[in-house]
C-alpha cells in the first residue's frame, strides 16, 4: 500500500504522486511516515522534507508551513518549498554567507528574529543541496 | 470639453506633436463616456493649412498605434494574471477544507490565538492597494475615493487610523497628502507573488500583535468582469478562528464559495465566464491526533490563511487593473480613429479646393491670353 503526497505551495503544486515513505521535520521533531500511519495533524517548521521513491531519496527545502496525515494521504500546505535540485548551489551558498553576516550585526529583536528565520531558510536550501549530492 | 478638446488641437501651433501630448489629449474624451461621435464630428471645425493637417493626421495615426498595442498588451497580461489565479487555486481550497476541519475539532477546547483576538477597536490600520501605472481609466482614482469615503467615515466614528499603501500609484497619492498617517509604502510588483503578499503580512501581522492596530482592513479592487470591478473593503485581521473572512458589514466573503473567473472567446469577442465553485469539503477522519497543542497548528495555519487572503487581493486588484486598462485603449484607439477619420476628411476637402482653385486660376490665365 502506498502513501500519496500532495506538498501545495500559493503559486504551484510542488509534488503530486505516491511515495513509499518521507520524513518530516515538524515543530517537535523530524517524524517518520510510513503507508498505514496514524492520522494527525501537524505544524510543519523550516527544513527539509526527504521523500523515498522505491530506493531512491529525494529531498525538498520546506518553509514552514502545516501537514495533515491520515487514510494514507498527506497533505503539506507549505508557505514556500522548493525542489534539492531546483536550486542554484552558488546562490543557496551565498545567500547562507548574506544571512549569517545579517544575522552577527542584526540589532534589536525584531530584526534579530527576522534574521534568524533567513539563516534557517537558507541553511535549510543548502542542506536540500548536500543530500542530493551524496 | 469637446470644443476646449478640440480647440487645444487646433491651436496647436507646434508643428511635431510629440505622442506624448496627443494620447493626453486623445485620453481626455474616453474621461467623458457620454462624449458622442455624433456630437464629435459636427463640433469640428478644423481651421488650419494642408501641412498642419497632414502633420496632425500622422501624429493621431502614430498615438493610435500605441493605444492599440497597449490594449493588445493589457489583454494578454489579463489572461496571465488569471493564470496565477487559477495555480493558487488547490492551494487556497485544500487550506480552507484543513481549516474547516481543525476548527469543528477544536470547538471544543478553548483556544486563545494571537490572530483571532477582538479588542475593542481603538486604531485601524488600512491596506490601501492600487496600481503602478496610470492610463487605466478610473481605476486608481475608485480606490483611492474609497479610502477617502473609509477614512473621513473613521474620523467621524473618532476612530484612529493608519495607512498601508501598497503600489506606485497609491503611494505618490499618499505622499502629497502628508496628513494622512501612513505606516509603510509598498511596492506592488508586476506579477504578485508569496514574496510580496509575504512583506504585507509581516506588517500586518506585527501590528496587529503588538496591538498598535485592533482592526486591519484590506481596500482592493475585486474583479467582477472585464468591464466592471468593484472596490471592496475586507476585514482581515482579527481572523474569526473559523477561518471566515468578513467585510465591513459582518457578511462572510469566504474562499470556500469562491468565484472562478475565465476570460474566453464568444464569436471573435473576449468575454468573461464565472463560475461559483463551492469546494466540498469532505469528513476528515474524525480521530486525528495533534501533534502539537491546538494553538500551536492554528498557529502554523492562519498566518498561511491570512497570507492567501493577500495573495487572492492582490491578484484581483491587478487583474481588474489590467481590464480597465484593456477598455481605456480601446476606447482611445476608438477616439482616435473617428479623430483620423474627421482629419483626413478636412484634409481631402481642402486639398480638393485647392485643387480646384489652381485649375480655375490657369483657365482663367488661358482665357485671358486669347
Amino acid at each position: 500500500m502506498n502513501l500519496k503526497l500532495c506538498l501545495l505551495t500559493p503559486n504551484r503544486i510542488i509534488w503530486d504522486s505516491e511515495v513509499k515513505e518521507i520524513i518530516l521535520s515538524t515543530n517537535s521533531g523530524q517524524i517518520g511516515i510510513l503507508p498505514n500511519h496514524a492520522p494527525i495533524a501537524t505544524a510543519v517548521d523550516i527544513g527539509l522534507l526527504r521523500i523515498r521513491l522505491d530506493d531512491r531519496w529525494l529531498a525538498v527545502a520546506l518553509m514552514g508551513g502545516f501537514a495533515r496525515i491520515g487514510n494514507n494521504e498527506i497533505t503539506i500546505l507549505g508557505n514556500d518549498a522548493e525542489m534539492g535540485t531546483d536550486i542554484d548551489p552558488q546562490e543557496a551558498q551565498r545567500a547562507l554567507e548574506i544571512a549569517e553576516a545579517n544575522l552577527s550585526k542584526a540589532e534589536g529583536k525584531r530584526q534579530a528574529i527576522e534574521a534568524n528565520l533567513a539563516l534557517r531558510r537558507a541553511r535549510t536550501q543548502v542542506e536540500a543541496i548536500n543530500v542530493i549530492s551524496q | 470639453m469637446s470644443s476646449s478638446n478640440l480647440t487645444m488641437w487646433v491651436s496647436s501651433t507646434k508643428p511635431d506633436l510629440d505622442p506624448l501630448s496627443s494620447r493626453a489629449s486623445i485620453s481626455s474624451p474616453l474621461r467623458n463616456p457620454s462624449f458622442s461621435t455624433h456630437h464629435h464630428r459636427s463640433s469640428l471645425a478644423v481651421r488650419c493649412g494642408l501641412r498642419e493637417l497632414r502633420e496632425r493626421i500622422s501624429s493621431v495615426t502614430n498615438t493610435q498605434k500605441i493605444t492599440e498595442a497597449m490594449k493588445l498588451v493589457a489583454a494578454a497580461k489579463v489572461r496571465r494574471a488569471q493564470e496565477a489565479v487559477v495555480s493558487g487555486r488547490p492551494f487556497s481550497e485544500t487550506l480552507v477544507e484543513v481549516l474547516y476541519n481543525i476548527n469543528e475539532q477544536l470547538m471544543t477546547e478553548d483556544v486563545d490565538v494571537p490572530l483571532t483576538a477582538v479588542r475593542p477597536v481603538k486604531k485601524i490600520a488600512l491596506v490601501v492597494i492600487t496600481g503602478d501605472r496610470g492610463l487605466c481609466g478610473g481605476f486608481n482614482n475608485q480606490i483611492l475615493k474609497k479610502a477617502e469615503a473609509r477614512m473621513a467615515d473613521l474620523k467621524s466614528l473618532g476612530v484612529d487610523y493608519t495607512i498601508i499603501s501598497v503600489g506606485r500609484k497609491g503611494n505618490s497619492y499618499f505622499a502629497r497628502r502628508p496628513y494622512i498617517p501612513v505606516d509603510r509604502f509598498l511596492e506592488g510588483g508586476n506579477l504578485p507573488t508569496t514574496k510580496e503578499a509575504q512583506a504585507i503580512a509581516d506588517d500586518v501581522f506585527s501590528l496587529f500583535v503588538s496591538e498598535e492596530v485592533d482592526k486591519v482592513e484590506l481596500m482592493y479592487t475585486k474583479f467582477v468582469s472585464l468591464v466592471k470591478s468593484d472596490p471592496v473593503i475586507h476585514t482581515l485581521l482579527p481572523l474569526s478562528p473559523k477561518g471566515e473572512i468578513c467585510d465591513i458589514n459582518g457578511n462572510c466573503v469566504d474562499a470556500a464559495e469562491d468565484e472562478l473567473f475565465r476570460l474566453t472567446t464568444k464569436e471573435g469577442k473576449l468575454t468573461v465566464e464565472r463560475e461559483t465553485v463551492r469546494t466540498p469539503t469532505p469528513s476528515f477522519s474524525p480521530i486525528l491526533q495533534f501533534e502539537q497543542d491546538p494553538v500551536q497548528i492554528l498557529d502554523a495555519l492562519l498566518p498561511l490563511y491570512l497570507n492567501s487572503q493577500i495573495l487572492r487581493a492582490l491578484q484581483e486588484s491587478l487583474a481588474s487593473e489590467l481590464a480597465a486598462r484593456m477598455s481605456a485603449m480601446s476606447n482611445a484607439t476608438d477616439n482616435a480613429n473617428e479623430l483620423k477619420k474627421t482629419l483626413s476628411m478636412a484634409y481631402n476637402r481642402q486639398r480638393q479646393a485647392k485643387i480646384t482653385g489652381e485649375i480655375l486660376e490657369i483657365v482663367a490665365g488661358a482665357d485671358a491670353l486669347i
